[in-house]
Order: structure tokens, then sequence, then C-alpha cells
């Protein structure tokens, strides 16, 4: 009996209930330059793929087309949360400012950075099977000629690539923006493509240029 | 609903058991899960209790892509936990494999494929603060009134 109310009296004690029903501290809120996933801020985006080419996770971003205004289409960054690393490339490298997230915009103008990519498709001929899967994935090639897009085949000497004469020939690598799409579906792991960005900074004296660019 | 019922279920939201299994993460949510506890979160304010021992818990934190070896001992694990139990994958690697899902890697994932998931917390690594809102915010609904749904 004594021990009964020995434990009521601990336990009914109003100090001993406001602290298991309450916390102590304050709500948990994020700082202001974190980092968080990038949010769309309804600028156009002029689908140059540079956020899926920088992107270091598979499928995290997609740009996608998601409908049509006046006969233009407007196309979309679409992130996919459970595969994105919030790392903020994205945000850095695309050229429209379409995406944002923390204060990563604010600092790119601050130091007057900006990034530089070049692409080099190899194509492993030993493995290649000439199938030209690629030539029809790429997304730039689809829209190079509409043809591609819609029938599979191109006679077009415009595209990235293409198989002539049952070989897959590499005819504007400049033209690349580095999307990989081809690499994921290349069915003989016959193709790569290899990713070379240099982060720069602008001279002092160009400061006029940087702050057009981060604009 | 009766007041005694009442009281059990704000009693079961403040005293929730928590155990973390690893299955193969690069430590980054780890860190942040051990961040919960420091005391800039202090999780045992909230009423979120830590054990080394699942069968001490009611909620699992599961982390990582899930490696071959953890394949059959990762359902093994739960299975051990007493009722009622809900697991809660942590980071991007429990969720979709993340950077480790690509061809010819040793991992399994998803989570969700070895055991059921009641929650996935997305963030690579997911910040202290997501981890106890997710916490929070599943165990009162996973443990409402539990004796009725027997
Ligand atoms: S980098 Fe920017 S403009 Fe280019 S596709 Fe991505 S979101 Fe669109
Ligand atoms: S933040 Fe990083 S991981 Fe996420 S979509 Fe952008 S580039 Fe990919
Ligand atoms: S998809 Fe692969 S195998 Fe087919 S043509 Fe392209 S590189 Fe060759
Ligand atoms: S990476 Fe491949 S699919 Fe993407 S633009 Fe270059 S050639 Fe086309």
């Amino acid at each position: 009996m004594t021990s009964l109310s020995a434990y009521l009296s601990h336990m009914l004690r109003a100090e001993w209930i406001r602290s298991f029903f309450l916390v102590k501290t304050k709500p948990l809120t994020k700082p202001a330059y974190f980092m968080d996933y990038p949010i769309d801020t309804g600028k156009r985006c002029t689908h140059c793929f540079s956020c899926m080419m920088i992107c270091p996770v598979p499928d995290a971003i997609s740009v996608l087309m998601v409908g049509e205004t006046e006969g233009e289409d407007i196309w979309k960054p679409v992130l996919y949360q459970g595969h994105c690393i919030r790392c903020g490339l994205c945000v850095e490298i695309c050229p429209e400012r379409v995406l944002a997230s923390g204060d990563i915009i604010e600092r790119v103008r601050q130091d007057s950075t900006y990034m530089q990519s070049t692409f080099h498709i190899l194509v492993n001929e030993g493995k290649c099977a000439g199938c030209g899967t690629c030539s029809i994935a790429c997304p730039v090639n689809k829209e190079i000629d509409p043809i591609l897009a819609s029938k599979g085949t191109t006679t077009s000497d415009e595209v990235i690539m293409r198989v002539k004469a049952g070989v897959m020939r590499v005819l504007h690598e400049e033209k690349c923006t580095g999307c990989k799409t081809c690499v994921l579906h290349c069915s003989y792991q016959a193709m790569d493509v290899a990713r070379v960005i240099e982060c720069l900074q602008y001279e002092s004296d160009d400061e006029t240029s940087a702050t057009n660019e981060g604009g | 609903m009766s007041l005694l019922q009442k009281l059990k279920n704000s009693v079961r939201k403040r005293s929730i058991h928590v155990s973390f299994v690893d299955t193969a993460s690069c430590n980054g949510c780890d860190i942040e899960i051990l961040a919960c506890l420091a005391p800039r979160y202090d999780l045992e304010q909230y009423g979120i209790y830590v054990h080394n021992n699942p069968r001490d818990a009611d909620v699992l934190l599961v982390v990582g892509a899930v490696t071959e070896q953890w394949i059959d001992k990762l359902p093994m694990l739960w299975d051990k936990i007493p009722e009622p139990k809900v697991a809660i994958a942590i980071g991007n690697c429990a969720i979709s494999g993340c950077v480790f899902h690509r061809p010819g890697s040793y991992t399994d994932p998803p989570v969700s494929k070895h055991i059921p998931v009641a929650l996935s917390i997305p963030g690579c690594p997911p910040r202290p603060d997501e981890i106890i809102q997710a916490i929070l915010a599943v165990a009162p609904i996973a443990f409402k009134d539990y004796e009725k749904k027997l």
C-alpha cells in the first residue's frame, strides 16, 4: 500500500506529467541555408538537359514535356525523392535558373562561378551490334529529326549518331548534352558517354558578364 | 471511446521504443540518427527511446541498400520484434538503392522488398528533424487502439 501511494505521489506530480507530455526545446525547423529538394521557380525550361547530365544519381531527375501553350511545348524538370541526394548540382548548372534550393544561386552569383562541359561518345566496336537503339533513344536526335522520333529511322546527317552501312557512326559529338539516355538503352553495354565538367570562375575584370550570366 | 482508452493512447504517443539496423549504408544516415540522440535534438524529450535489442522495440529504423548478407537476416530480425510493430526506411538507399543501385552491384534494394515498410524518409541523408517528425507521425497511428485490432 505504501509503495502504491509512493508511486502515485511520484507520478501525479504536475512537473512529472508536464515533462512526460511536453517537449522542452523549440519546434524543429530547418535553417534558411539548408539545401532542400530543388524547387521549380516557374522560369521557362529550355530543355537543355544540363540538369540530367550533371546529376550523379540514376533516375533522380528527368526533363519532361508536360504540356503545350500557343503551339510551344512546356518542359519541366521533375525530381524524384528517394533518388535525389540534394547535392544541388542541377540548381548550380541550370542556365535558366529554373531550379532553386537554399542559397545556391546567391552563392554562385557572389563567387561568379560557372560550369563548362564537353562530352565524348565512345562506342565499343567489338560489342556494338549496330541496332541503332541509342540513336532512337537520344532526346537530341529526336528533336533534330522528327521522323526519327515517330518512325525510328533517319537519313539525316544532322543527328548526333546513327547507323550507316550497318555500323554505328558518331557524326556530331558536339551536339550531345550528356544526358546518358543512349547508355541506359544500349542492350549490349557498348556505349559510354564521358562527361568532362570544369568549374570555372570569372576573372574580376570580367565581372559584368558574370552578373549577366547569373541573372 | 472510454477515458481509459484515451489515456492509454496519449501515453503510447509519448512512449515509442525504437531500434535501428544498418543493412549497408555509407554511414551518413547512421550519423543523422546519432545526432537525434545528442543534446541538440534530444530524442527522449519526445518520448522516443532507443534500444539495442529489437525484441525491446516497437519501431525498426532501417538504413542501407540491403547487401546479399542481409537478405535473409533482415526478415529474421523483423520477426523478432513483438507486435505491434512498424518499420521505417530511412534514406535513399533503403528506398531506392540510390547510387548503389547499378548493374553489377551487390545490393538488393529497396527494403520494402524484404519487410513491410510503413513509412519512408527520403534524403541522403535525411535531417534529424525529418527523422524525428516521421517517427512522431507514424507511431501514434500505428499503435492507436492496438488491443482492439487484435
Ligand atoms: S538545366 Fe534548366 S533549362 Fe536545362 S533542362 Fe534542366 S531545368 Fe531545363
Ligand atoms: S539535387 Fe543533385 S541528386 Fe538531386 S536531382 Fe539535382 S543533381 Fe540530381
Ligand atoms: S544501342 Fe548499343 S549496340 Fe545498338 S547501335 Fe547503339 S551502341 Fe551499338
Ligand atoms: S548522352 Fe547520348 S542520348 Fe544524351 S544527348 Fe548525348 S548522344 Fe544523345
